[in-house]
């Protein structure tokens, strides 16, 4: 008897709190700012142009081989009288979502900060339909940067 | 009510007209019925229960009963076409001749009738020979097992709920539910028989089958014990019977315990309040068949039975005899709720001591050291 009314009690608590579901695809949740989401290139907004001198030192590092870079002389160069004091700059970057483990060590060894993990829901909600899509060109790797998606502290 | 409906006074066109009503009703309280217990176990559960079908899944009732209309009207090979394919009706039918008495408002029944009590309870037991036609139709052991489960539930259950009724008659001294409804106008009636209430609620759990009274169609012993062989139509029309009954065990529960349209505001009101009066009493008893469904546990069947003959019975027999009693030597109706409210003291001990786990007798354990395994 004392079961049957606790366990009346208990219902009715919980009838009171509420439901506790998550309504995932139509609302998101706020992500933790340290969210670790896919590997991003950060763009430089003072110079106009990506951080990223294409030193090839994440891809050497990447222990899943997801990364291809290449490396070009920057046009915009002192030299070449423009206002960059990079003399080399990132000319073609592919980034493998279907390979990459986020291990986060490409962000550990970069000498530029140029590399970031995207902390937004855009890194998580990566469905595509071909396996090919998953690979991303300069362009895409530099978008959420351009467009102030990501948040605070990948873009310090 | 002697003059007919929209004042029409020809007999047959009336009741035509009342019955179009009764069927309309039901099936729309049916479909809320399910949207509304499908939202509260959900809550109850910390879910949220039906929202994609229509804002806030308002449309799941629609879609189920599409989907149910849709399928195809199986019957197995070996079974008894007749009794199989009747069965559904034998079932649905009593629940809706009990439409017949149950008053909504003051002149708002299809009939009054002098034994509208003793006509509830007649109905209502009749439900259980479809059940035990499903069970036998169906040529399937967990069809048979249930039906078999159905009988013996309902009948026994039928008892306490039939004396508990017959108390309260004997203090409102009618069984005609209107009269009962306008005696409780002060004071309604379960206060003076509070033990007869907690005996009405648990015996008209076990009537509806409701959990924990559902053995007959426990879906983890009998995985749906009659019901194992229907689909489709045949099968939405037990659905439909089952959630039919229950919405009249509540405006039974209203007019006979609360008070009806009478009770507390007394009985000048106008019709809108008087309809709104008895959805709320009905909608408390709803609601609280709902919490119970999502918080108690399903009982075994001897647990059952025992606990309807050996703790409820004897309890109503009880409580009819005192109401006698005080009734015939004129003492004063508190004394009623004082043994009443003794009576639920009593009971409550009783289950309590039903329940006490049973020390593990030395017999019964396996001992390889002495090498007297029993």
């Amino acid at each position: 008897m004392r079961g049957i009314v606790k366990s009346l009690a208990t219902t009715m608590s919980t009838f009171i709190r509420g439901p506790v579901t998550r309504g995932y695809p139509s609302k998101h949740r706020e992500l933790p700012e340290r969210d670790r989401a896919f590997p991003l290139l950060l763009w430089d907004k003072d110079i106009d142009e990506p951080f990223c001198t294409g030193c090839h030192a994440c891809e050497r590092a990447c222990p899943v081989e997801c990364m291809t870079v290449l490396m070009k002389d920057n046009p915009s160069h002192e030299s070449q009288d423009g206002n960059s004091k990079r003399r080399k700059i990132v000319d073609e970057f592919w980034i493998d979502y279907g390979r990459c483990m986020r291990c986060n060590i490409c962000v550990e060894v970069c000498n530029f900060e140029a590399i970031a993990m995207n902390n937004t829901w855009s890194g998580h909600e990566t469905s595509v339909y071909d396996r090919s899509d998953l690979v991303m060109d300069l362009p895409q790797l530099m978008a959420q940067s351009k467009s102030d998606e990501i948040q605070e502290w990948v873009a310090d | 009510m002697s003059n007919g409906i929209y004042g029409i006074e020809i007999a047959w066109l009336d009741a035509v007209i009342r019955l179009h009503i009764i069927v309309g009703l039901m099936t729309v309280v049916v479909m809320g019925l399910i949207y509304v217990e499908r939202k509260i176990l959900a809550r109850f559960q910390q879910r949220l229960g039906p929202t994609r079908t229509g804002p806030a899944g308002l449309l799941q009732s629609v879609a189920d009963g599409l989907k149910l209309v849709g399928k195809e009207d199986l019957r197995p090979r070996n079974a008894d076409p007749w009794t199989f394919e009747l069965a559904p009706y034998m079932v649905f039918i009593p629940v809706f001749l009990g439409f017949v008495i149950v008053p909504f408002a003051f002149g708002m029944q299809v009939r009054i009738l002098e034994l509208g009590l003793i006509y509830f309870v007649a109905t209502s037991s009749l439900g259980i020979i479809g059940w035990v036609m499903a069970g036998w139709g169906s040529d399937n052991r967990y069809a048979m097992i249930g039906g078999m489960r159905a009988a013996a539930q309902g009948i026994s259950y039928e008892l306490p709920l039939v004396l508990s009724l017959i108390s309260v008659a004997m203090v409102s001294e009618s069984y005609n539910l209107n009269d009962i409804v306008l005696s409780q106008s002060t004071y309604p009636n379960l206060l003076w028989q509070p033990l007869v209430l907690v005996i009405f609620i648990i015996a008209g759990l076990a009537e509806l089958n409701r959990t924990p009274f559902d053995i007959p169609v426990g879906e983890s012993e009998v995985v749906g014990g009659p019901f194992v062989e229907y689909s489709g139509i045949r099968w939405s029309f037990f659905f439909l019977a089952e959630y039919a009954a229950l919405f009249i065990m509540g405006l039974i529960f209203a007019a006979v315990f609360m008070g009806g349209w009478a009770w507390p505001l007394g009985e000048e009101l106008g019709r809108g309040w008087q309809i709104l009066l008895v959805t709320i009493k009905t909608s408390l008893f709803i609601f609280l068949v709902f919490w119970i469904r999502a918080s108690v546990p399903r009982l075994r069947i001897d647990q059952l039975m025992s606990f309807s003959w050996k703790i409820l019975l004897p309890l109503a027999f009880l409580q009819v005899l005192i109401n006698g009693a005080v009734l015939v030597y004129e003492a004063p109706l508190w004394i009623l709720t004082i043994t009443g409210m003794l009576g639920i003291v009593v009971l409550v001990r009783l289950i309590e001591r039903a329940v006490r786990p049973q020390p593990v007798t030395n017999e019964s354990t396996v001992s390889i050291g002495n090498e007297s395994v029993s």
